[in-house]
């Protein structure tokens, strides 16, 4: 019985090790992603150290600069980017 | 627990192993650099000796071989285009051949044709590669020309497909170039705000906008961009082909 814990335990670790990074590229893809359109329409930022998604293709992103800004996508399939 | 730390102890020592690959290459390119200057020192002894020693100061323990090697060069300007191809760092034959022979060219008249001479060759050397390297980028945009509409889609594709833009981006991007087709859509119908040559300057920054977001991570597609870049004006600029465009 103690084996068999001890096996699950470790499967679980190894998977929490082997999911963690891929987590981190898609979060660090997302940042780059909204970077990019907030710059595309002109807006400062630098680069976005944090991100909090609403829904999706709705998300609020955190500036290196501080500012703040409301990034989605309209009914019209429009993106818009507010300053928040 | 046991598990474990062996488990750890076999990352740490892969983790050990992958930095020493780099020291390999270091020792085999240097062995490279050392026998050439060793062939070609033999070959013309008379000349170099007063030069190298005047230069081996200056430089490096490694570069020493390199400076011989140019030096035999100089008195004979025949020698010096094998040279310059072998070796690519030109910059520093020369610098050594200007200063050497200022001395001997004021005793006779023949040192001076030879000056011209022997920057001559190291100059031709250095632009057939440039040019060598212009050519294949120039045949790539005169091959994709004669069927545009084809590349049209296929970038059009590729665009939808590349992981190197992210979702958001990609959408931003559409709504930019939806906003230039409507400028274009007002100038053919008498509407128009923006001037042709407004339109084009959006273009330009549209175009490089998506350069810039594809050149780091999709250099194929950006390549293909930039090649086909003046077939997509010329299909928006004209209107009867513009019209004709299912956009």
């Amino acid at each position: 019985m103690n084996r068999r814990i001890r096996t699950f335990a470790y499967s679980v670790l190894l998977t929490g090790a082997l999911a963690a990074p891929s987590f981190a590229q898609d979060e660090d893809a997302l940042k780059k992603d909204l970077t990019s359109v907030i710059a595309l329409h002109g807006q400062p930022c630098g680069e976005v150290v944090a991100v909090k998604v609403q829904k999706e293709n709705d998300y609020f992103a955190s500036c290196k600069d501080g500012n703040r800004y409301h990034v989605y996508e309209s009914e019209k399939g429009r993106v818009v980017v507010d300053k928040q | 627990m046991r598990v474990l730390v062996v488990v750890l102890s076999m990352m740490i020592g892969a983790a050990g192993c992958a930095r020493k690959a780099p020291e390999t290459p270091q020792p085999t390119a240097a062995t490279a650099d050392a026998s050439p200057p060793a062939a070609t020192a033999p070959a013309k002894p008379s000349t170099a000796p007063p030069s190298t020693v005047a230069n081996n100061p200056e430089e490096e323990g490694a570069k020493p071989p390199q400076v011989t090697t140019a030096k035999p060069a100089e008195p004979a300007s025949p020698s010096t285009p094998a040279k310059p191809s072998a070796s690519t760092p030109t910059a520093e034959p020369p610098a050594p051949a200007t200063p050497a022979k200022p001395a001997p060219s004021t005793a006779t008249a023949k040192p001076a044709p030879t000056k011209p001479a022997t920057p001559a060759p190291t100059t031709k050397p250095a632009t057939p590669p440039a040019q060598t390297a212009a050519k294949p980028t120039a045949p790539a945009p005169r091959a994709t020309s004669p069927n545009p509409t084809l590349d049209l889609t296929a970038l059009k594709e590729q665009l939808k497909s590349t992981k190197a833009i992210g979702l958001m981006t990609k959408l931003t991007l559409k709504n930019q170039v939806d906003d230039l087709l409507d400028g274009f859509r007002d100038l053919y119908a008498g509407k128009g705000k923006n001037t042709m040559p407004q339109l084009r300057q959006s273009y330009d920054m549209l175009m490089m906008k998506v350069l810039s977001l594809l050149q780091d991570k999709d250099q194929k597609l950006a390549s293909d961009i930039v090649a086909s870049r003046e077939v997509i004006w010329g299909l928006l600029a004209d209107p009867k082909k513009f019209a004709a465009l299912d956009v």
